[in-house]
């Protein structure tokens, strides 16, 4: 009990923004301050990494894509086969990769890094593939209800009691929406 | 007179109580994801798209022409209320209309965004009654090459003008025209990239993508988000702009809506666009620029205006041409090849019960609005309080068991989920998924008519710019192609030579 | 040395402040005014507005007594926040409001105020609404 309260302590001095005799009204922040603002706020672009591996896959798969439209038969112009279409746009997107690698060798705006959060998508993705598994075994209803609870309470930070209640206040408005209002014939257990 | 005839058809149609209804749904469902961060009209719209199969497509389509532009009207009031965009369309509303909220005029504030909104709408719709019908009879003419040189300019367009790198936008829809060759080729009857699955003969189904690039990858994408501290409710009073502050803003709701509805049409353009282009308009005719950002008026009501006009004028290159002119349209476009129709210039003239029924029904849907939306806000409010962690298995939810009532098949829920893997990687490395989408529910329709222009032109490919049109287009796609290119190189070249002067200057002033 | 006060913009976080004013004149002590919110909704209803903070500030110094404002997010358990702040200023006293509930409410929708009351080292007052 002690340490975890010691930990809070300490997150909390992280998070509380301490406000002295006479809290100021919010200033209204010019555009460009707001812009900003958001800007710093927002998450760090992706990196040169990133788009190295991110461009280096899809000449994978332009290359790919045109080994595999050579094997389906080009034809000529005049009479273009099945392989001709897909090999013009596997060309064009290997190209444009190797173009990326070059142009954004030093990292751009875009993209996002992934950061300690993005477990959670992970973890959301892992729900969803789960989902997909045991649906047509046990039904819809059992899954339903562990996807809700594990998203809200270990990604959402809801507590015990709050995420299964709502866990299962949620499935049951999914029951009678779903099975008993429109009759579908989503595989079910009860 | 003969004009007339189908435009109050339409109107009929409308009037019709399952379509009145399905407007309601669409334009208060809108509204609301609006004002939720998180997901947004093309996410929506992607997971509503299983309640399409069950009605008459004018019923779908005017409901998801509702979320559509319902959501411009509920981005605002996060916007003005708590500093937060809604949606990307309403971030220049918050330079002035925050402050406005701040200096107790939060009710002015909104009051002219929804009328602005409103105006903004329905001057839209009027220019798109009587400018759809024309683009259309002109388009008739069009042959498979002209339609060829039309969608690869329309494709260029979005994937250039979107946010991010144009390189991977290009990527993407390169990516989106590969995977709809999937299945069977219709020239030859060749299974190409099935890999023997069974499931993939008849190509991927455009819903399931849909679903999982904006869907599942939206609610990814999402499930990373920091957290912000939460602000106290905010209690809205006077929700009704003075008559002074009406006429301080009707000239920018006028100018707004103009802007915004010829903005809209073009494709890659859009309520972004409208809304950020219209505050510089604002700012550059106003009397007195320094008002702006400390409250002025004018700053909501032209960016509300132009923000509504555009999307509803970008309708039209849809409806007219077959040409999505963002990806939301994209969605939309997909949507009615479901119902088995196929939008082009013939849409028109062919089925005007569809055409004039989506187009009146956007009048009924912008007049719902107006009124619910003020009186709404306090609802707004509470439903804000709702948390994220809450909201997001609901939307998974909806999402994964909608994607089964497709056709009953878990195969496409796998296919959903993998592709909202997909989209959220995208999203992570920098590549929009939107030209992915405007690229695969046009690959097909894109292909065919190349090949086909192919055989009339008998294989030679520059027969394209023997035919005025389908030249003209082509020039254009170059054009537009090359563009960043040479406004990099001019760039270099000017930034050289006033790196030139400044180190002449320089050497100057230490002699 | 000083006392911490949970505050909401309710008439129950108002009894505790007007209290815990009461007390820190009484002990002379200065007054931290905690005002956490959950993270994860853009509104919530037990964050105070830039108004009311003022309003309470004002109240505090016009009573003599020297106040401050911590703002503050939780993601799961204001308990554990609150009583770690409390730990981290070192107070020699925790006050808060108390809000009546069913005994059925407080099993359903639990009590912050039980489990601060149940878990924390320091002295707790507890204000009910007047």
């Amino acid at each position: 009990m002690d340490e975890k309260r010691a930990r809070h302590a300490a997150e909390a001095s992280v998070d509380e923004t301490q406000k002295a005799q006479a809290p100021d009204i919010e200033e209204a922040l010019t555009p460009e301050e707001l812009a900003a603002q958001w800007e710093a706020e927002a998450a760090e672009p992706a990196g040169p990494i990133a788009n190295l591996l991110s461009s280096l896959v899809v000449l994978g798969l332009g290359i790919a894509g045109m080994v595999l439209s050579v094997g389906l038969g080009l034809g000529t112009p005049s009479e273009p086969a099945a392989g001709m279409w897909p090999f013009i746009i596997s060309l064009i997107a290997s190209v444009m990769a190797i173009a990326q690698v070059i142009v954004g060798r030093r990292g751009g705006k875009d993209g996002e890094k992934f950061s300690a959060l993005s477990w959670y998508a992970a973890i959301g993705f892992g729900t969803l593939i789960l989902m997909v598994v045991l649906m047509p075994v046990i039904g819809f209803e059992i899954p339903s209800l562990l996807l809700c609870f594990v998203w809200m309470r270990w990604l959402g930070g809801e507590r015990w009691r709050s995420a299964t209640i709502y866990s299962v206040l949620i499935v049951l408005a999914f029951y009678a929406i779903f099975i008993a209002a429109l009759g579908t014939t989503i595989p079910r257990l009860f | 007179m003969e004009f007339f005839g189908p435009v109050l058809d339409g109107f009929n149609v409308v009037l019709d109580p399952t379509n009145l209804l399905y407007c309601l749904l669409g334009v208060v469902v809108g509204m609301l994801i609006g004002v939720l961060p998180g997901l947004g009209p093309a996410a929506t719209i992607a997971i509503l798209l299983p309640m399409t199969y069950g009605v008459e497509p004018v019923t779908a389509i005017i409901m998801l022409a509702g979320i559509f532009y319902g959501a411009q009207y509920g981005g605002t009031i996060t916007s003005v209320l708590l500093r937060l965009p809604g949606e990307a369309s309403s971030v220049v509303t918050v330079f002035d209309g925050y402050v406005m909220a701040k200096q107790g005029r939060a009710g002015a504030a909104l009051g002219i965004a929804a009328i602005g909104s409103f105006f903004g709408a329905t001057i839209s719709i009027i220019g798109l009654t009587f400018l759809a019908p024309l683009v259309a009879s002109f388009a008739l003419d069009f042959g498979p090459p002209e339609y060829t040189a039309l969608a690869m300019l329309g494709i260029l367009l979005v994937a250039t003008i979107s946010g991010g790198t144009k390189i991977k936008a290009i990527i993407a829809a390169a990516v989106g025209l590969f995977l709809a060759t999937i299945g069977r080729d219709g020239f030859t009857g060749a299974e190409r990239f099935t890999f023997g699955n069974l499931s993939l003969a008849d190509g991927i189904d455009f819903v399931p993508i849909a679903m999982g690039l904006f869907g599942v990858g939206e609610i990814l994408y999402n499930l990373e988000e920091r957290h912000r501290a939460a602000n106290a409710p905010v209690k809205v009073s006077n929700v009704w702009p003075k008559r002074k502050d009406i006429k301080e803003a009707s000239g920018a709701i006028g100018r707004g809506s103009v802007l915004g509805f010829f903005l809209g049409i073009l494709p890659g353009g859009g309520a972004t666009i409208a809304s950020l282009a219209s505050y510089a308009m604002e700012k550059k005719t106003a009397k007195d620029p320094s008002r702006f950002g400390k409250g002025a008026i004018e700053g909501v009501a032209g960016p509300e205006s132009a923000n509504n006009a555009a999307a509803t004028s970008s309708f039209i290159p849809l409806l007219t041409l077959g040409i999505p002119a963002n990806a939301t349209m994209a969605i939309i476009f997909g949507a009615l090849l479901i119902q088995g129709i196929t939008p082009g210039p013939q849409l028109i003239s062919n089925d005007p019960q569809l055409f004039w029924g989506v187009v009146n029904s956007m009048y009924i849907g912008n007049i719902l609005l107006l009124i619910m939306s003020i009186p709404l806000i306090g609802v707004f409010v509470r439903i804000l309080r709702v948390r994220a962690a809450i909201l997001a298995p609901i939307t998974a939810l909806i999402t994964m068991l909608g994607a089964y009532t497709i056709r009953n098949s878990m195969f496409d829920v796998l296919l959903v989920v993998l592709f909202g893997a997909i989209g959220y990687l995208m999203k992570k490395f920098g590549f929009e998924p939107g030209p992915l989408v405007l690229a695969f529910v046009l690959g097909s329709l894109l292909e065919s008519n190349l090949r086909r222009s192919l055989l009339v032109l008998e294989g030679d490919p520059t027969g394209f710019f023997t035919r005025p049109i389908s030249a003209t287009l082509l020039v254009l796609f170059v054009v537009v192609a090359v563009w960043p290119i040479i406004k990099s190189a001019i760039d270099k070249r000017k930034n050289s030579s006033l790196a030139a002067t400044v180190a002449e200057n320089k050497v100057k002033e230490n002699a | 040395m000083s006392i911490i006060v949970g505050y909401v913009p309710s008439s129950v976080g108002e009894a505790a402040v007007a209290a815990a004013i009461k007390e820190a004149k009484l002990r002379d002590e200065t007054l931290l005014i905690v005002n956490s919110s959950r993270e994860g909704s853009l509104v919530d209803k037990n964050t105070a507005s830039e108004e009311d903070l003022a309003r309470v500030l004002d109240a505090s110094l016009k009573a003599g007594v020297q106040a401050q404002v911590i703002e503050s997010t939780y993601r799961d358990d204001l308990t554990e926040e609150f009583l770690g702040l409390a730990d981290k200023h070192q107070v020699s006293l925790i006050v808060i409001g108390l809000r009546q509930r069913s005994q059925v409410g407080k099993f359903i929708m639990g009590s912050q105020a039980q489990r601060i009351l149940l878990q924390a080292e320091h002295p707790v007052l507890a204000v009910k609404a007047s």
